[in-house]
């Protein structure tokens, strides 16, 4: 056990957990931000998807150790004031279904749009390529990546 | 389960009094009625509110698995109630007898309580316009609603404002129901109601919930399936900090309701995750399992080649294939398939001394109940089952292996628990859409099918869950198309039974049959020398007509309907024109679960690649709910049958399961998922559900289109196998 202060959505948390805890149940159950999600632990399907100074990474398969002073953003600190505009976009297209992946979906998103005002169906195909929707919300979650980088 | 039944409306709906002024009504879908037929009491239950603000709250009864019905079914009740979808707010139910059935499954949701649910919103506005009517002392004919306001010449008053008089009324056993020329909540495209709670990340699903003084845990499952635990080790899993126990789960003799394992609990996730890899179990192997998917091969070739059981035969097949001189043969088989639903399974359950809290994702609560009393023996009525949105069902959630489980460990360790499954026990202990072969045979008249013989075989997942009656249900549906279309037919059933779980998965059995029929009628169709579309309409005949259906979707079907689908879809896909250098088309349709479903999908070849560019698909199944999530639900179920398509399947090396993780079961991701276009036929029939009709059409539509693209006729799934992906 140690005791790590993290930077988390512009807040820095602390908690004594195992070196080896991964990022995502540090968030998930010792500080109870539960937008992040469990799917495969191995970094193989995107649900637990945040971003690590804005780049998005597995949260799955990063030990609490190895985040430093890095900044983290999850889905509930994705916006400083309201919604972002990939989350706007989510809502204008109703893009999920049971929901469950998408806040991964999103976290990916955003750290496209982010970083790239006009992207491609490549650009769209290659960031969101981490992150699996069982239900198949594919079509709208490309739509809704081309709606929100024109806005 | 007790057969339930309607009766009369006094007893289906009740009315009362709300705290501090309003309007609460409960009901029974479907009252109960005992073993000597008499009803059991019916008490109140907030199932629609109305407060004096005028603002109503309705109940979404239905677990949400992503079908949409947390939406869908509150816009039933909203219609009738005559109120504008922006003034409702849902809210989610609990497990409660007197709301009626509540599951999630076979398309049910919409198609059985659609008409019950307007009665209930009709009856509701019904009173609350009567009592309006009698503070004015009018006519309650001579009143208007609109809206939720309810006028007569200079009157208004709005629901709020008259619902507790309207409380004390009795509700009309018939109410009048809306000219449905003048829905207007019903047929609008309207967003999932969670979707802003989605988007933020906010805690809907099991996974996200807790319980005061909960503790982890999590379980060690078998890598050959159907072992049994002979002794554990748990001395190095115990240092671990954190872990407060190690024990075996002794499963249930019938494996659905829950296999053996071990417990692993402790103070949080990950220590139980961890320490999961450091129990060592000894397990005692099934008397015979499966080493590999060659070895299902042949257990399945050896069970196609056994009599089996005949479930129709009309004329004379044999005779017919005597005949005519050529008999055309085609193997088909599909593998066993992950539901691999992105949210793994887990539960919270806390058993005391005389009542139990049951927390977590099911699509059937009132079986996760049922089993915590058997486990623990506590009455029914101490048990109550919260279920929350669900990250992914797809028939998984049907059996409560999971929840039964957490009941176990709380029952065992007297506290609170929490279970997570981690990824590789979403895979070594999911029911898998069973394994099948099937012998297609036929001849030809002309360019009409003389005769069609059909064997199936499969891993029976009744055979599975100890059901030795009826092992062909949900595996061989003997009125499926051409059933009634062709002189002589045949189909014949022989069940095997493996050591891997199998269960219901999308469209269960017809995803598969449905796949080995339409592929089969196109080779066909080429033996005639003849388009497949035309050969297909040709073989369902001009006439329309009502053919029996003795299964899911049932009693019987409609040939007008179908050929309109795939009418519809023939023109939206353009079909009569040539397809674009280098695109191929390929087409199938079916009636699945009640619904009508055609689709040409359009695929390409790059560097000996199938690519997947296009799927147009026509649906009818009567009236659209909501327009919005219904073209989401097909296209979803194209898009997640693409997935099993292209690459699902799961192997075994000396038994133990090879595919445990994304790591080796590979997903349809962003790259791979075609555009999809939905067609529906405008149509005034009762809604038929939409979860799972659009699944099962793909399968066939993709291989025939391929066959075209490649000359390649895939009869065994997946594509992947065949090195076209």
């Amino acid at each position: 056990m140690a005791n790590y202060k993290l930077k988390i959505n512009n807040q820095i948390r602390e908690v004594e957990v195992d070196d080896d805890m991964p990022l995502l149940w540090v968030l998930r159950d010792e500080l109870d931000l539960k937008g992040t999600k469990f799917g495969c632990g191995i970094a193989q399907c995107g649900a637990c998807t945040v971003h690590l100074n804005g780049s998005p990474i597995r949260s799955c398969s990063l030990p609490v150790a190895a985040v430093g002073d890095g900044e983290i953003t999850t889905i509930e600190g994705v916006s400083a004031n309201g919604l972002h505009k990939i989350q706007q976009a989510w809502i204008e297209e109703n893009v999920p279904q049971c929901g469950y992946c998408q806040s991964g979906q999103i976290m990916s998103a955003v750290a496209l749009v982010d970083g790239n005002s006009n992207p491609s169906d490549e650009d769209i195909d290659v960031a969101m390529s981490g992150n699996i929707c069982r239900c198949g919300t594919y079509p709208r979650i490309k739509k809704a990546i081309k709606n929100a980088a024109n806005l | 389960m007790k057969e339930l039944t309607m009766t009369s409306r006094r007893n289906f709906l009740k009315i009362s009094g709300l705290a501090g002024g309003g309007l609460l009504l409960g009901f029974n879908l479907q009252s109960c009625k005992d073993e000597s037929g008499n009803l059991s009491e019916t008490e109140i239950n907030a199932f629609i509110k109305i407060k004096p603000d005028g603002t109503v709250t309705i109940m979404a009864k239905n677990p949400e698995i992503g079908q949409g019905v947390r939406t869908s079914l509150p816009m039933i009740l909203a219609e009738e109630l005559d109120i504008s979808w922006k003034k409702v707010t849902v809210e989610p139910a609990k497990l409660d007898d007197r709301l009626g059935s509540q599951f999630a499954g076979g398309s049910q949701g919409v198609k059985t309580n659609y008409e019950n649910l307007r009665v209930a919103g009709a009856a509701v506005k019904s009173v609350l316009v009567l009592a309006a009517a009698n503070r004015w002392g009018v006519k309650p004919e001579n009143c208007e609603v609109k809206d939720g306001v309810i006028t007569n010449d200079s009157n208004t008053l709005h629901y709020g404002e008259v619902a507790s008089e309207a409380a004390l009324l009795e509700l009309p056993e018939k109410p009048v129901l809306k000219d449905p020329n003048k829905f207007s909540v019903i047929g609008k495209s309207t967003k999932d109601v969670d979707l802003e709670k989605i988007v933020t990340g906010q805690k809907l699903f099991g996974l996200d919930q807790s319980i005061e003084g909960m503790v982890y845990a999590t379980v060690v499952k078998p890598e050959v399936f159907g072992s049994k635990v002979k002794s554990i080790d748990a001395e190095e899993a115990k240092k671990v900090a954190g872990v407060l126990d190690v024990f075996r789960i002794e499963g249930m003799e019938n494996p659905t309701q829950m296999m053996d394992g071990v417990a692993v609990v402790a103070t949080n996730i990950w220590s139980a995750f961890k320490a999961k890899k450091l129990v060592e179990t000894e397990w005692e192997l099934p008397s015979d399992y499966k080493s590999s998917a060659s070895d299902l091969h042949k257990s399945l070739a050896e069970g196609i080649s056994k009599k089996g059981q005949i479930l129709r035969e009309d004329g004379d097949v044999e005779a017919e294939f005597a005949r005519s001189g050529e008999v055309i043969e085609a193997l088909y088989e599909v593998p066993f398939v992950s539901h691999s639903q992105m949210e793994p399974m887990n539960f919270i359950a806390d058993v005391k001394s005389d009542k139990i809290t049951l927390i977590g994702p099911t699509q059937t609560p009132g079986g996760a109940r049922h089993y915590a009393n058997i486990i623990t023996g506590i009455d029914k009525e101490k048990i109550s089952v919260e279920f929350t949105r669900i990250g992914g069902g797809f028939g998984r959630r049907l059996m409560n292996d999971y929840a039964n489980e957490a009941v176990y460990i709380s029952h065992k360790i007297k506290k609170p628990v929490k279970l997570v499954w981690n990824r590789e026990n979403d895979f070594l202990a999911d029911y898998y859409r069973p394994a099948g072969c099937y012998q297609m045979k036929a001849s030809l008249n002309g360019q009409e099918i003389s005769a069609f013989d059909v064997k199936v075989c499969t891993t029976s997942r009744k055979l599975y869950a100890l059901q030795t009656e009826n092992a062909h249900k949900t595996e061989a549906f003997p009125d499926q198309e051409p059933a009634g279309m062709v002189p002589n037919l045949r189909v014949t059933y022989e069940p095997i039974l493996t050591n891997v779980p199998v269960g219901p998965l999308r469209t269960p059995g017809v995803n598969a049959t449905t796949f080995a029929y339409q592929c089969f009628i196109d080779e066909l169709a080429e033996k005639a020398k003849m388009d497949p579309i035309d050969f297909q309409m040709n073989m369902i005949g001009e006439e329309d007509r009502d053919l029996p259906y003795d299964d899911h979707g049932g009693p019987s079907y409609n040939t007008g309907r179908l050929k309109n689908v795939i009418n519809l879809v023939k023109e939206k896909s353009g079909w009569s024109s040539p397809a674009p250098s280098g695109v191929y088309r390929g087409f199938a349709a079916q009636m699945v679960f009640g619904a009508y479903v055609a689709q040409v999908a359009e695929v390409s070849v790059v560097s000996g690649k199938v690519k997947v560019n296009k799927v147009y698909c026509a649906v009818d199944c009567g009236r659209v709910i909501n327009p919005l999530g219904a073209n989401a639900q097909v296209q979803g179920g194209i898009t997640d049958a693409l997935s099993a398509a292209l690459y699902e399947e799961i192997d075994m090396d000396g038994g133990k399961l090879i595919h445990q993780n994304f790591d080796r079961y590979q997903k349809l991701r962003m790259k791979d998922s075609p555009d999809v276009e939905v067609f529906f036929v405008e149509s005034d029939a009762s809604p038929e559900g939409l979860g799972e009709p659009s699944y099962p059409v793909l399968f066939p539509a993709l291989c025939n289109a391929v066959y075209k693209a490649t000359g390649i006729r895939v009869r065994s799934l997946p594509l992947k196998k065949h090195n076209l992906v």
